[in-house]
């Protein structure tokens, strides 16, 4: 199922991680051992927002940001981000930002 | 002499570096028996100001809530490690054995 | 007696607590409100999680063990510091300069400790 987040223009990685962190699915380009660092990264950094999440929201007594929806991580060429247990991988040159995490929400859902 | 050298005479100091606002290293000495590296410096320094920044936040936000004083600015953040802490504050940092760690005495130099 | 309640003993210390990693749950001793007890574990345990993702970080990323698993960390202002290791935090007066003394105790208290439950 989540496989088909690979058809999406720019989509270079996709995996499913555990609420423990533990590596649950992957596909695309990178080696398996590489998808477990990522996704246990992405289940880190998930906890991480989640954490700065709350502290906005207590600090700013405003509605609406927590829970977090998901993240994004944007490098120079590459990008990482996640909604819920998943996770992609995405060439900035090819993907649409704005797609993927579209996707990346509504496969999210069905897990 | 430098903060870096004061640092370095600290007891248990294994390195001392000086990085710049996003934290990159810019320059170092470690002691000839540490297994330290100017990469694993680098990557200290990036620690430093994601923390510190953070910490800023954190900072702001209580003083704002609870009308508590005495957190902002930031003065330092430190990395106690299982067998090393790593100290740091402004554009230096010191990484110092646990066993032998004077925080104060680091903190003092780091805030000169 | 527990580590927060020792901690709340010491010289310098003006409240110290505990929190959980997971959910809200919090105790406390020391002179702070209890609002001030719930904010300050929100935001350890906000830090605590970051902490242990850059030291996992960088001991993927340098082979080397010396820094990692982090077992807490300190951060100071000009009238505090706050000093976190595990699950335990200690608010500490700069004046009292009883920083080593307090990390020491908590280091040595909480030394095996090493898991995010």
């Amino acid at each position: 199922m989540i496989k088909q987040m690979l058809a999406l223009d720019g989509v270079l990685v996709v995996c499913h991680f555990r609420d423990d962190g533990a590596f649950v699915e992957g596909y695309g380009i990178l080696p398996e051992d590489m998808m477990v660092r990522l996704a246990k990264f992405a289940h880190d950094y998930k906890r991480m927002v989640q954490g700065n999440a709350d502290q906005l929201s207590m600090f700013t007594q405003m509605p609406g940001w927590t829970p977090p929806g998901g993240w994004m991580v944007r490098g120079q060429t590459a990008s990482v981000c996640s909604v819920g247990n998943l996770v992609c991988f995405v060439d900035n040159a090819e993907a649409s930002m704005t797609e993927v995490m579209r996707e990346l929400k509504e496969a999210a859902s069905y897990l | 002499m430098s903060s870096i050298d004061d640092l370095m005479q600290l007891e248990g100091a294994s390195a001392a570096f000086s990085f710049t606002d996003r934290g990159e290293l810019t320059e170092h000495r470690i002691a000839d028996d540490s297994a330290l590296t100017p990469e694993i410096l680098d990557l200290l320094a990036h620690v430093f100001v994601a923390n510190i920044a953070i910490a800023t936040m954190q900072a702001r936000g209580w003083e704002n809530m609870t009308g508590q004083k005495g957190f902002y600015p930031i003065e330092g953040f430190t990395l106690v490690g299982l067998e090393w802490s790593a100290v740091g504050n402004g554009h230096c940092g010191v990484v110092l054995a646990n066993d032998k760690a004077d925080y104060e005495a680091a903190y003092a130099i780091l805030g000169h | 007696m527990s580590v927060y309640a020792e901690l709340a003993e010491l010289p310098g210390v003006i409240a110290a607590g505990e929190y959980s990693y997971r959910g809200d749950r919090y105790n406390f001793k020391g002179q702070l409100e209890e609002e001030m007890a719930r904010m300050a574990s929100i935001m350890c345990r906000a830090t605590t999680m970051a902490v242990h993702m850059q030291a996992d970080i960088l001991a993927a990323n340098s082979g080397n063990s010396q820094l990692t698993p982090a077992q807490g960390w300190v951060v100071r202002g000009p009238g505090f510091t706050v000093c976190v290791v595990a699950n335990v935090f200690c608010f500490v007066s700069n004046e009292a300069g009883s920083l080593n003394t307090v990390l020491a105790h908590m280091r040595k208290r909480l030394a095996d400790v090493e898991e995010l439950i």
